[in-house]
């Protein structure tokens, strides 16, 4: 018996490693080691100050004490406050979209051409959304000047010198820029309900309303969950929009600075022990998020998944 | 009998798809006619209609000094493509490795990918940019596409696509037909990935057409720079002074190649993105 | 000389379990041998041990005189079908076929040759441009006993192939593949959970039953000497009725098996240990008579029928016996309706006895 154990035999296990070896290097390199050096940041005193530079000198938690104070939940706030004004009626918006779109009934036509429509600005560059957006809206741009001639203001609106005019506008673009995203997302689910479901809520005397909320909306709650955490992260990271909206400035009166900009701030102005402390924050919040999605993802999905079918061919 | 109700929803429904549609495509209407617009033209007002300047405009746009736009457009187009190839074939090539092969930490390191699916990359930017000081990678291109080795969603849709497309029997039919293991993967497995590769191609393509945060902080030398940066630059300068026919000149630069690609290609677009949410 | 011998071969798996426990089999050259048992039962793992899909954790395994367990699939010198065909959706039917031997870097002209014999054989030049997508399940089967033919390989692997075909393709495919093996003369090892394939196809047949090798027998044999219990209920449809039975001392000598009122009288010394014991007794659905010629007074039983399923020829019965749940073939002719109650006898030459507690056979 021991003799046979010598045998070498045919494995292929080593070949696992080799494919999925780049993936983690990678990953290693540019993300893990990035990572714990953002961590390890946060806990010195680590900045630029003219020409010098002061540090690196631990100071414990001052770092995070200093972000209370420098307005980081002020930051927070305003990045949830625009998030909100996008979010809310991108998901209404979506539910109802994805709603009519799969609706036997309503026989809307086009449904191509309106899904093409309504994820193009999803593929826009944000950048240059928001540089349109400027545009458009600044004092004199052709928003104000088209309300003016057709005589329902009088004087320009100064969308980006107020406070909701600005956050408005992020939001509004956000909404634009992902409800096309969030409606193909629930239409697919929605088509993914086995159609009988719907014969059978028909044939017992459902009303479309009844429809959507007895059977609809608890069938597809999966990737509601699915679409308002990844949602949720894609806010915690807005960036682009107000940065270039505002030139970075988070105007007026930093209403609009969002925490990324914040830390887009420390890391130019190369204070990197406040840029640790909000990278660390932003951490720990898109970790709990990340947990989230991991577990509605496998709730019957993933690993398992792939397992039974294997043994089912084994066998 | 229940038509007349549902004759209202059909019609409220078109309504408001119609303005929804107007949201979506107004902007970019505006945008291209002020494109074709002179400056003057643009101060005065709005028109529905095309001005006669497009070419003027294009032409000091890709005249100006301070606004690299030629360089910007390689940049951009050197960096997306390459960003896309390495995003879908790293991807495919580690889903592969997960699916098709039996080893002690395959279940650890799934896990651990579907851990880190949605994690933004800005939270470890300090770091990243400290890294690429030191590696001397600083103001190069490299570290724009070099991280898509790593693109846990790309790697997700791929490994669902295996799951749903490639039974693990062709892999093994191939190993007795005497095809070596990369050999499998390159000849067997990629062009019937096709499919997948190419939506996910698109995609990773146009985020890192679009991609803001990084770049700006990597690049600082003009000539590296990549069109969200010109555009970022644009906005910090004084504005006012600026020749907004140019302005929007490239906005449209910036947009219109992606809009373009995306009508051509979107059905499969529209697709993947279905796709890419749902299991299976 | 390709026969296939495992010697001592064990299998688990990296999860610890053990899927094949201690397997002793020798294949020998040119011979048709079907593994066939329940799913679960370890014929895969044992096709997939001899392709070299699956490392062998101990124990020897040889082709010919060589010991294979460290060599590659493709310097095996096998060739497998599969279940689902596995052929390469993106290649051409031809490019299917001829992907190993290019591989192998035959020259083109040859691997030409190859292709369109094997095509030729098995009727498929009219479709070697065509994409696997544009051909029916049966063609499908085909190019991938092509594939594998054009190897020539010294032993031909088939797991399942035909369980993805109709009913009616999958009986003119067995008799093709039947044939192809006479034709090429080489060794083939069939994979299976159809005991009528088993039957029909083997020369001789492996029944296995959780990684342990049962019985490894012509068919023949099989079904009219199945070494146990196990055995006996797999080959042959509809099952063999097992009946718990008492054994008795008989008064005009030789021992009876009695249940119910029925006394089936057996002279075999095997059962002077079985006397006042339970034992299990099989019989064949077809070894009941309905016919005259066989009632000997005490081997008749009287039954109802539980119901009838009239097959043309011939009608199986369903009955309920003294708590047993018995089926029977009988000649259609014979066939009494459901609710009605039937005679049959025992055919006494033709009963199993099988020991209660370890399910060996004691005669039959």
């Amino acid at each position: 018996m021991d003799k046979g154990k010598k045998i070498k035999d045919v494995s292929y296990a080593k070949y696992g490693y080799f494919f999925i070896a780049p993936f983690f290097i990678a990953f290693l390199i540019f993300q893990l080691i990035p990572l714990g050096q953002t961590i390890y940041y946060s806990f010195f005193e680590y900045y630029r100050s003219g020409l010098k530079i002061i540090g690196p000198n631990p100071v414990g938690f001052a770092n995070y004490q200093a972000l209370v104070e420098s307005g980081f939940l002020k930051y927070a706030g305003n990045t949830i406050i625009m998030w909100l004004i996008g979010f809310v009626p991108q998901i209404i918006v979506s539910l109802i979209l994805a709603a009519w779109f799969t609706d036997v009934r309503l026989r809307i036509k086009g449904k191509q051409f309106f899904k093409v429509v309504i994820y193009m600005p999803n593929l826009i560059m944000a950048s240059a959304f928001a540089m349109l957006f400027f545009a458009l809206f600044s004092d004199n741009g052709p928003v104000n000047s088209t309300l003016i001639s057709l005589g329902i203001l009088h004087q320009p609106f100064r969308f980006l010198s107020t406070v909701w005019g600005t956050r408005g506008l992020v939001g509004l673009m956000n909404f634009l820029m992902w409800f096309g995203n969030t409606t193909i997302l629930l239409m697919a689910a929605v088509m993914g309900i086995n159609p009988a479901l719907f014969e059978a809520a028909e044939l017992d005397g459902c009303s479309p309303r009844q429809t959507f909320f007895k059977i609809t909306l608890p069938m597809i709650r999966p990737i509601l969950v699915y679409v308002l955490i990844t949602s949720m992260i894609g806010g915690l990271q807005m960036f682009d929009v107000p940065q270039i909206l505002t030139n970075a400035q988070g105007s007026p009166n930093r209403s609009t600075m969002t925490l990324i900009m914040f830390l887009n701030n420390h890391l130019y102005s190369k204070n990197y022990g406040m840029a640790g402390a909000v990278s660390v924050i932003l951490f720990i919040v898109c970790a709990i998020l990340c947990l989230l999605v991991y577990f509605t993802l496998n709730a019957d999905d993933g690993m398992s998944h792939g397992k039974k079918k294997k043994k089912a061919r084994r066998a | 009998m229940e038509k007349k109700p549902s004759h209202v929803r059909t019609v409220i429904a078109y309504i408001v798809l119609i303005i929804l549609t107007f949201l979506c495509l107004f902007f970019f209407y505006i945008l291209i006619i002020n494109a074709s617009r002179h400056h003057s033209e643009i101060q005065k007002g709005f028109s529905f209609l095309p001005g006669t300047a497009f070419v003027r405009n294009l032409k000091n746009v890709l005249k100006d000094a301070n606004i690299p736009v030629v360089s910007g457009i390689k940049n951009s187009l050197i960096v997306s493509s390459l960003s896309a190839a390495i995003a879908t074939y790293f991807s495919a090539l580690t889903a592969y490795g997960l699916y098709a092969y039996n080893f002690k930490l395959k279940k650890p390191a799934f896990i651990f990918i579907m851990l880190i699916l949605v994690m933004p990359t800005q939270v470890s930017a300090l770091g990243f940019i400290n890294l690429i000081t030191k590696m001397k990678m600083l103001n190069t291109l490299y570290p724009l596409f070099l991280p898509s080795i790593a693109a846990p969603a790309v790697f997700y849709f791929m490994y669902s696509y295996m799951q749903s497309s490639l039974p693990i029997e062709l892999v093994e039919a191939a190993r007795i037909d005497g095809c070596g293991e990369f050999r499998t993967f390159n000849r067997i497995v990629l062009p019937i990935m096709k499919p997948a590769m190419a939506v996910q191609a698109i995609f990773a393509f146009v985020s890192s057409w679009n991609n803001f945060f990084i770049p700006a902080l990597v690049i600082s030398d003009n000539s590296k720079k990549t069109l969200p940066i010109l555009i970022a630059s644009l906005r910090s300068a004084d504005f006012l002074k600026f020749d907004m026919g140019k302005v929007y000149m490239l906005i449209t630069i910036a947009i219109v190649p992606i809009i373009i690609v995306y009508i051509a290609l979107s059905k499969y677009i529209v697709a993947g993105v279905a796709l890419g949410g749902v299991k299976e | 000389m390709a026969g296939i011998s495992f010697k001592n071969v064990v299998k688990t798996y990296d999860n610890g379990v053990t899927v094949i426990p201690d397997l002793n089999l020798e294949i020998e050259d040119k011979e048709f041998v079907v593994l066939v048992g329940p799913s679960g039962c370890g014929k895969s793992t044992t096709l997939r041990m001899i392709a070299g899909l699956e490392s062998i954790s101990e124990g020897e395994l040889y082709i010919g005189d060589r010991l294979i367990n460290a060599v590659p699939p493709k310097n095996r010198n096998i060739a497998m079908v599969f279940q689902s065909y596995a052929l390469y959706p993106h290649m051409s039917v031809y490019k299917n076929m001829a992907f190993a031997l290019e591989l192998a870097k035959m020259p083109k002209d040859e691997i030409d040759r190859k292709v369109k014999e094997a095509a030729e054989i098995l009727g498929l030049i009219p479709y070697l441009d065509r994409k696997p997508k544009a051909l029916s399940g049966g063609q499908r089967q085909r190019v991938a006993l092509g594939r594998a033919m054009v190897r020539n390989p010294e032993v031909f692997l088939l797991d399942e192939p035909l369980s993805n075909l109709d009913a009616k393709l999958r009986t003119e495919m067995r008799s093709q593949i039947s044939k192809l093996h006479k034709q090429l003369g080489t060794t083939f090892v069939y994979v299976t959970h159809d005991q009528t394939e088993a039957m029909t196809m083997g020369d001789r047949i492996c029944v296995m039953k959780d990684g342990i090798i049962q019985q490894f027998d012509t068919p023949q044999n099989l079904y009219d000497y199945p070494c146990n219990l196990f055995v006996a209920g797999f080959i042959g449809s509809p099952q063999m009725n097992f009946i718990d039975a008492t054994v008795v001392e008989a008064a005009e000598g030789g021992y009876a098996l009695c249940f119910g009122e029925t006394k089936v009288m057996i002279d075999r010394e095997e059962l002077a240990l079985y006397v006042g014991k339970t034992v299990i007794c099989g019989i064949r659905p077809e070894d009941f008579h309905a016919e005259e010629q066989f009632f000997h007074g005490s081997n008749v039983l009287k039954a109802e029928i539980d119901l009838d399923e009239m097959m043309g020829s011939e009608s199986y019965l369903y009955l309920n016996y003294a708590g047993q749940k018995l089926v029977t073939r009988v000649p259609a002719r014979y066939a009494k309706r459901t609710g009605e109650t039937i005679e049959l006898a025992v055919d006494l030459v033709k009963v199993h006895v099988f020991d209660k507690e370890t399910e060996l056979t004691i005669c039959q």
